[in-house]
Protein backbone atom coordinates (compact mmCIF):
# COMPACT_ATOMS: atom_id res chain seq x y z
CA UNK A 1 0.00 0.00 0.00
CA UNK A 2 1.85 3.24 -0.73
CA UNK A 3 2.33 5.14 2.09
CA UNK A 4 0.55 8.73 1.98
CA UNK A 5 1.05 10.99 5.06
CA UNK A 6 -2.44 12.90 5.98
CA UNK A 7 -0.24 16.19 6.96
CA UNK A 8 0.97 16.30 2.98
CA UNK A 9 -2.56 16.73 1.97
CA UNK A 10 -4.37 18.09 5.26
CA UNK A 11 -3.05 19.48 7.69
CA UNK A 12 -3.71 17.67 11.01
CA UNK A 13 -6.04 20.94 12.73
CA UNK A 14 -7.89 20.63 9.68
CA UNK A 15 -8.16 16.72 9.68
CA UNK A 16 -9.31 17.11 13.42
CA UNK A 17 -11.81 19.70 11.92
CA UNK A 18 -13.14 17.80 9.51
CA UNK A 19 -13.44 14.61 12.09
CA UNK A 20 -15.83 16.81 14.38
CA UNK A 21 -18.06 18.08 11.30
CA UNK A 22 -18.51 13.99 10.47
CA UNK A 23 -19.43 13.44 14.19
CA UNK A 24 -21.90 16.35 14.20
CA UNK A 25 -23.08 15.30 10.59
CA UNK A 26 -23.96 11.35 11.39
CA UNK A 27 -25.20 12.05 14.92
CA UNK A 28 -27.93 13.86 12.59
CA UNK A 29 -28.47 11.41 10.25
CA UNK A 30 -28.90 8.48 13.14
CA UNK A 31 -31.85 11.02 14.64
CA UNK A 32 -33.02 11.54 11.15
CA UNK A 33 -32.96 7.49 11.14
CA UNK A 34 -34.28 6.77 14.81
CA UNK A 35 -37.13 9.25 14.33
CA UNK A 36 -38.17 6.64 11.42
CA UNK A 37 -37.16 3.28 13.21
CA UNK A 38 -37.72 3.00 16.79
CA UNK A 39 -34.17 2.45 17.70
CA UNK A 40 -31.02 3.76 18.75
CA UNK A 41 -28.17 3.86 16.70
CA UNK A 42 -24.79 3.51 18.59
CA UNK A 43 -22.47 5.90 17.31
CA UNK A 44 -18.09 5.75 17.49
CA UNK A 45 -15.90 7.89 17.14
CA UNK A 46 -15.41 8.19 12.97
CA UNK A 47 -11.83 8.68 11.33
CA UNK A 48 -10.38 10.49 8.55
CA UNK A 49 -7.72 8.74 6.94
CA UNK A 50 -5.97 10.18 3.23
CA UNK A 51 -4.77 7.42 0.50
CA UNK A 52 -3.98 6.78 -2.84
CA UNK A 53 -7.54 5.55 -4.48
CA UNK A 54 -5.97 2.21 -5.27
CA UNK A 55 -5.58 1.40 -2.10
CA UNK A 56 -8.78 1.85 -1.30
CA UNK A 57 -10.62 -1.52 -1.93
CA UNK A 58 -7.87 -3.21 0.42
CA UNK A 59 -8.33 -0.31 3.52
CA UNK A 60 -12.11 -0.93 2.89
CA UNK A 61 -12.10 -4.77 2.90
CA UNK A 62 -9.69 -4.79 5.62
CA UNK A 63 -12.52 -3.35 7.41
CA UNK A 64 -15.15 -5.74 6.70
CA UNK A 65 -13.79 -8.71 6.39
CA UNK A 66 -15.38 -9.73 10.00
CA UNK A 67 -18.79 -9.45 8.08
CA UNK A 68 -17.87 -11.96 5.53
CA UNK A 69 -20.88 -11.13 3.41
CA UNK A 70 -21.90 -7.79 3.14
CA UNK A 71 -24.68 -5.04 1.34
CA UNK A 72 -23.60 -2.33 0.43
CA UNK A 73 -25.63 1.31 -0.85
CA UNK A 74 -23.85 3.43 -2.92
CA UNK A 75 -24.32 7.29 -3.66
CA UNK A 76 -22.20 9.37 -5.51
CA UNK A 77 -22.49 13.13 -4.32
CA UNK A 78 -21.54 16.34 -5.91
CA UNK A 79 -21.41 20.52 -5.41
CA UNK A 80 -18.08 21.10 -4.19
CA UNK A 81 -18.04 18.54 -1.98
CA UNK A 82 -18.21 15.45 -4.25
CA UNK A 83 -17.27 12.40 -4.10
CA UNK A 84 -18.77 8.63 -2.96
CA UNK A 85 -20.78 7.62 0.13
CA UNK A 86 -20.91 3.95 0.80
CA UNK A 87 -22.73 2.24 3.49
CA UNK A 88 -21.41 -0.82 4.27
CA UNK A 89 -24.19 -3.35 6.04
CA UNK A 90 -23.20 -6.88 7.73
CA UNK A 91 -24.89 -9.55 6.92
CA UNK A 92 -28.11 -9.95 7.93
CA UNK A 93 -29.18 -6.14 8.44
CA UNK A 94 -31.22 -6.04 5.09
CA UNK A 95 -33.83 -8.80 6.92
CA UNK A 96 -33.19 -7.54 10.43
CA UNK A 97 -33.59 -3.95 9.48
CA UNK A 98 -37.16 -5.55 8.37
CA UNK A 99 -37.88 -7.17 11.19
CA UNK A 100 -37.33 -3.37 13.37
CA UNK A 101 -39.55 -1.72 10.78
CA UNK A 102 -42.22 -4.36 11.14
CA UNK A 103 -41.84 -4.07 14.74
CA UNK A 104 -41.49 -8.06 14.84
CA UNK A 105 -44.56 -8.84 12.38
CA UNK A 106 -43.42 -11.20 10.03
CA UNK A 107 -47.17 -11.06 8.03
CA UNK A 108 -45.56 -8.37 4.93
CA UNK A 109 -42.85 -10.32 4.75
CA UNK A 110 -44.64 -13.28 3.57
CA UNK A 111 -46.18 -11.09 0.73
CA UNK A 112 -43.52 -10.01 -1.27
CA UNK A 113 -40.00 -11.60 -1.87
CA UNK A 114 -37.73 -11.29 0.96
CA UNK A 115 -35.17 -9.81 -1.31
CA UNK A 116 -37.72 -7.49 -3.28
CA UNK A 117 -38.15 -5.99 0.38
CA UNK A 118 -34.35 -6.15 1.88
CA UNK A 119 -33.09 -4.19 -1.34
CA UNK A 120 -35.93 -1.47 -0.78
CA UNK A 121 -35.14 -1.30 2.88
CA UNK A 122 -31.33 -1.01 2.53
CA UNK A 123 -31.63 1.60 0.06
CA UNK A 124 -34.22 3.63 2.28
CA UNK A 125 -32.19 3.13 5.14
CA UNK A 126 -29.37 4.10 3.18
CA UNK A 127 -30.59 6.63 1.62
CA UNK A 128 -31.93 8.30 4.92
CA UNK A 129 -28.25 8.00 6.56
CA UNK A 130 -26.37 8.39 3.03
CA UNK A 131 -28.18 11.54 2.61
CA UNK A 132 -28.63 13.25 6.13
CA UNK A 133 -25.17 12.89 6.66
CA UNK A 134 -23.42 14.06 3.71
CA UNK A 135 -26.39 17.31 3.46
CA UNK A 136 -25.15 17.78 7.18
CA UNK A 137 -20.81 17.87 6.15
CA UNK A 138 -22.59 20.13 3.39
CA UNK A 139 -24.43 22.23 5.28
CA UNK A 140 -21.74 22.71 8.14
CA UNK A 141 -18.97 23.60 4.78
CA UNK A 142 -21.99 26.18 3.07
CA UNK A 143 -22.26 23.88 0.19
CA UNK A 144 -25.06 21.94 -1.69
CA UNK A 145 -24.76 18.76 -3.28
CA UNK A 146 -27.07 16.83 -5.15
CA UNK A 147 -27.29 12.84 -5.25
CA UNK A 148 -27.74 9.95 -7.79
CA UNK A 149 -30.19 7.50 -6.70
CA UNK A 150 -28.74 4.61 -4.41
CA UNK A 151 -27.38 1.44 -5.98
CA UNK A 152 -27.22 -1.34 -3.95
CA UNK A 153 -25.24 -4.81 -3.59
CA UNK A 154 -27.02 -7.12 -2.05
CA UNK A 155 -25.62 -9.92 0.53
CA UNK A 156 -22.28 -10.85 -1.48
CA UNK A 157 -19.00 -11.73 -0.04
CA UNK A 158 -17.20 -8.74 0.43
CA UNK A 159 -13.99 -9.53 -1.72
CA UNK A 160 -16.19 -9.48 -4.80
CA UNK A 161 -18.64 -6.46 -3.28
CA UNK A 162 -15.56 -4.24 -3.15
CA UNK A 163 -13.76 -5.16 -6.65
CA UNK A 164 -10.27 -3.64 -7.57
CA UNK A 165 -11.49 -1.50 -10.13
CA UNK A 166 -14.49 0.12 -8.16
CA UNK A 167 -13.01 3.78 -8.08
CA UNK A 168 -11.21 5.58 -10.42
CA UNK A 169 -7.52 4.98 -10.22
CA UNK A 170 -5.76 8.15 -10.45
CA UNK A 171 -6.44 10.29 -7.17
CA UNK A 172 -5.97 10.59 -3.76
CA UNK A 173 -8.76 9.91 -1.73
CA UNK A 174 -9.67 11.26 1.86
CA UNK A 175 -12.41 8.97 3.54
CA UNK A 176 -13.74 9.61 6.14
CA UNK A 177 -14.95 6.57 8.53
CA UNK A 178 -17.87 5.47 11.13
CA UNK A 179 -18.82 2.18 12.49
CA UNK A 180 -22.36 2.22 14.04
CA UNK A 181 -25.07 -0.75 15.38
CA UNK A 182 -28.44 -0.36 16.54
CA UNK A 183 -29.26 -1.65 20.17
CA UNK A 184 -32.43 -3.24 18.90
CA UNK A 185 -31.52 -6.29 16.38
CA UNK A 186 -28.18 -7.26 14.96
CA UNK A 187 -27.43 -4.55 12.58
CA UNK A 188 -23.97 -2.65 12.26
CA UNK A 189 -22.28 -1.20 9.89
CA UNK A 190 -19.56 1.49 8.35
CA UNK A 191 -19.95 4.37 7.01
CA UNK A 192 -17.52 5.24 3.91
CA UNK A 193 -17.48 9.01 2.53
CA UNK A 194 -14.95 9.22 -0.12
CA UNK A 195 -13.99 12.19 -1.90
CA UNK A 196 -11.32 12.89 -4.47
CA UNK A 197 -8.35 15.52 -4.16
CA UNK A 198 -10.56 17.15 -6.98
CA UNK A 199 -11.90 18.52 -3.72
CA UNK A 200 -9.51 19.53 -1.66
CA UNK A 201 -8.20 22.70 -2.41
CA UNK A 202 -11.77 23.91 -1.70
CA UNK A 203 -12.40 21.60 1.35
CA UNK A 204 -8.98 23.18 2.89
CA UNK A 205 -10.79 26.47 2.63
CA UNK A 206 -14.37 25.53 3.62
CA UNK A 207 -12.60 24.06 6.49
CA UNK A 208 -10.67 27.11 7.52
CA UNK A 209 -14.19 29.31 7.08
CA UNK A 210 -15.59 26.43 9.52
CA UNK A 211 -13.62 27.23 12.27
CA UNK A 212 -13.07 30.83 11.84
CA UNK A 213 -16.71 31.05 13.70
CA UNK A 214 -14.90 29.99 16.48
CA UNK A 215 -11.59 32.04 16.36
CA UNK B 1 -31.41 23.62 23.07
CA UNK B 2 -33.87 25.88 21.26
CA UNK B 3 -34.10 29.25 22.66
CA UNK B 4 -36.75 31.86 21.57
CA UNK B 5 -34.51 34.65 23.03
CA UNK B 6 -31.24 35.19 24.00
CA UNK B 7 -30.17 36.38 27.07
CA UNK B 8 -26.59 38.35 28.07
CA UNK B 9 -24.55 37.46 31.15
CA UNK B 10 -24.10 41.15 31.77
CA UNK B 11 -27.71 41.30 32.84
CA UNK B 12 -27.40 38.75 35.12
CA UNK B 13 -24.24 39.73 36.50
CA UNK B 14 -25.75 40.63 40.23
CA UNK B 15 -27.43 37.15 40.19
CA UNK B 16 -24.44 35.24 38.86
CA UNK B 17 -21.17 34.95 38.85
CA UNK B 18 -20.68 32.05 40.56
CA UNK B 19 -19.64 29.31 37.82
CA UNK B 20 -15.45 29.78 37.81
CA UNK B 21 -14.24 26.47 37.56
CA UNK B 22 -15.28 24.96 34.12
CA UNK B 23 -14.71 21.48 32.93
CA UNK B 24 -14.43 20.25 29.67
CA UNK B 25 -14.41 16.74 28.53
CA UNK B 26 -14.45 15.96 24.95
CA UNK B 27 -12.05 14.08 22.66
CA UNK B 28 -11.65 16.13 20.01
CA UNK B 29 -9.17 19.21 21.07
CA UNK B 30 -11.24 21.36 18.08
CA UNK B 31 -14.67 20.43 19.92
CA UNK B 32 -13.18 21.23 23.10
CA UNK B 33 -11.82 24.91 21.18
CA UNK B 34 -15.35 25.55 19.28
CA UNK B 35 -16.96 25.69 23.45
CA UNK B 36 -14.40 27.60 25.16
CA UNK B 37 -14.75 29.95 22.12
CA UNK B 38 -18.45 30.20 22.86
CA UNK B 39 -18.22 31.17 26.35
CA UNK B 40 -18.05 34.71 27.49
CA UNK B 41 -14.44 35.94 27.19
CA UNK B 42 -14.67 38.68 30.57
CA UNK B 43 -15.65 36.20 33.31
CA UNK B 44 -12.84 35.19 34.33
CA UNK B 45 -13.28 31.23 33.98
CA UNK B 46 -10.89 29.12 34.93
CA UNK B 47 -10.97 25.89 32.14
CA UNK B 48 -9.86 22.48 32.56
CA UNK B 49 -9.76 20.02 29.81
CA UNK B 50 -9.93 15.99 29.39
CA UNK B 51 -9.92 14.05 26.13
CA UNK B 52 -12.05 10.86 27.15
CA UNK B 53 -14.76 9.93 30.20
CA UNK B 54 -12.35 8.36 32.39
CA UNK B 55 -9.87 11.34 32.95
CA UNK B 56 -13.40 13.51 32.76
CA UNK B 57 -14.19 11.69 36.08
CA UNK B 58 -10.47 11.64 37.57
CA UNK B 59 -10.15 15.54 36.92
CA UNK B 60 -13.90 16.11 38.18
CA UNK B 61 -12.57 14.25 41.32
CA UNK B 62 -9.84 15.86 41.87
CA UNK B 63 -11.22 19.55 40.80
CA UNK B 64 -15.06 19.55 41.60
CA UNK B 65 -15.98 22.03 39.15
CA UNK B 66 -18.53 24.36 39.53
CA UNK B 67 -20.11 22.95 35.80
CA UNK B 68 -18.67 20.35 33.67
CA UNK B 69 -19.31 19.96 29.50
CA UNK B 70 -19.54 16.54 28.73
CA UNK B 71 -19.39 14.82 24.99
CA UNK B 72 -21.09 11.16 24.71
CA UNK B 73 -19.05 9.80 22.06
CA UNK B 74 -15.57 9.17 23.53
CA UNK B 75 -12.24 6.43 23.35
CA UNK B 76 -11.63 5.14 26.69
CA UNK B 77 -14.81 5.75 28.39
CA UNK B 78 -17.57 7.14 27.04
CA UNK B 79 -19.91 10.32 27.91
CA UNK B 80 -22.77 8.23 29.41
CA UNK B 81 -20.48 6.50 31.63
CA UNK B 82 -18.70 8.92 32.52
CA UNK B 83 -21.65 11.03 33.09
CA UNK B 84 -22.87 8.40 35.72
CA UNK B 85 -19.66 7.88 37.57
CA UNK B 86 -19.79 11.63 38.39
CA UNK B 87 -23.54 11.84 39.53
CA UNK B 88 -22.79 8.59 41.75
CA UNK B 89 -19.50 10.57 43.07
CA UNK B 90 -21.60 14.30 43.42
CA UNK B 91 -25.47 14.02 42.94
CA UNK B 92 -25.37 17.95 42.41
CA UNK B 93 -22.80 17.68 39.64
CA UNK B 94 -23.97 20.35 37.26
CA UNK B 95 -23.10 18.52 33.95
CA UNK B 96 -24.49 19.52 30.47
CA UNK B 97 -23.88 16.98 27.83
CA UNK B 98 -23.04 18.74 24.50
CA UNK B 99 -23.51 15.94 21.87
CA UNK B 100 -23.62 15.27 18.17
CA UNK B 101 -25.58 12.41 18.87
CA UNK B 102 -28.95 14.06 18.83
CA UNK B 103 -31.10 10.46 18.82
CA UNK B 104 -34.31 11.41 21.67
CA UNK B 105 -33.22 8.01 23.05
CA UNK B 106 -29.83 9.20 23.53
CA UNK B 107 -30.45 12.74 25.43
CA UNK B 108 -33.21 10.64 27.24
CA UNK B 109 -31.15 8.73 28.64
CA UNK B 110 -28.18 11.13 29.97
CA UNK B 111 -30.74 13.14 31.12
CA UNK B 112 -32.86 10.32 33.40
CA UNK B 113 -28.84 9.54 34.33
CA UNK B 114 -28.73 12.90 36.30
CA UNK B 115 -27.33 15.55 33.11
CA UNK B 116 -28.37 19.29 34.32
CA UNK B 117 -29.33 19.68 30.00
CA UNK B 118 -28.46 18.71 27.10
CA UNK B 119 -26.99 21.02 24.05
CA UNK B 120 -26.61 20.15 20.02
CA UNK B 121 -24.09 20.48 18.33
CA UNK B 122 -22.31 22.70 16.80
CA UNK B 123 -22.62 25.19 19.25
CA UNK B 124 -24.64 28.16 19.08
CA UNK B 125 -22.91 31.02 21.46
CA UNK B 126 -26.87 32.39 22.33
CA UNK B 127 -27.88 28.54 23.47
CA UNK B 128 -24.27 27.95 25.18
CA UNK B 129 -25.42 31.78 27.10
CA UNK B 130 -28.51 30.79 28.25
CA UNK B 131 -27.20 27.59 29.49
CA UNK B 132 -24.67 29.07 31.95
CA UNK B 133 -27.32 31.65 32.92
CA UNK B 134 -29.50 28.55 33.59
CA UNK B 135 -26.54 27.32 35.48
CA UNK B 136 -25.52 29.79 37.52
CA UNK B 137 -28.95 30.22 38.72
CA UNK B 138 -29.18 26.56 39.78
CA UNK B 139 -25.65 26.67 41.27
CA UNK B 140 -26.87 29.79 43.53
CA UNK B 141 -30.01 27.92 44.35
CA UNK B 142 -28.22 25.04 45.61
CA UNK B 143 -25.64 26.85 47.75
CA UNK B 144 -28.42 28.60 49.24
Amino acid sequence: MTEIHKEEILSGEEVEILQEIMNIAFGKSAADLADVIDTHVVLNIPFINVMQVTDLPVYIREHVKDYMNISIVEQHFWGCFKGDALLVFSSGSGKELIRILQHGDQADMESDPVEILERETLMEVGNILIGACVGKVAELLRDVVTYTPPLIILERYYEDAISDNHFSPDKTAIVLKTDFSFTDGNVTGLLFLITSNDSIQWLKEALRVFISQYE
Amino acid sequence: MESGHTLHLSDKQEAGGMIKKILIVDDSPIARKMLKSCLPKDQGFEFHEACDGKEGVEKYRELCPDLTFMDLTMPVMTGYEALEEIIKHDKNALIIVVTADVQLKAIKIVLDSGAYMVLRKPLKKEDLQVALLKAQDTLQKVEK
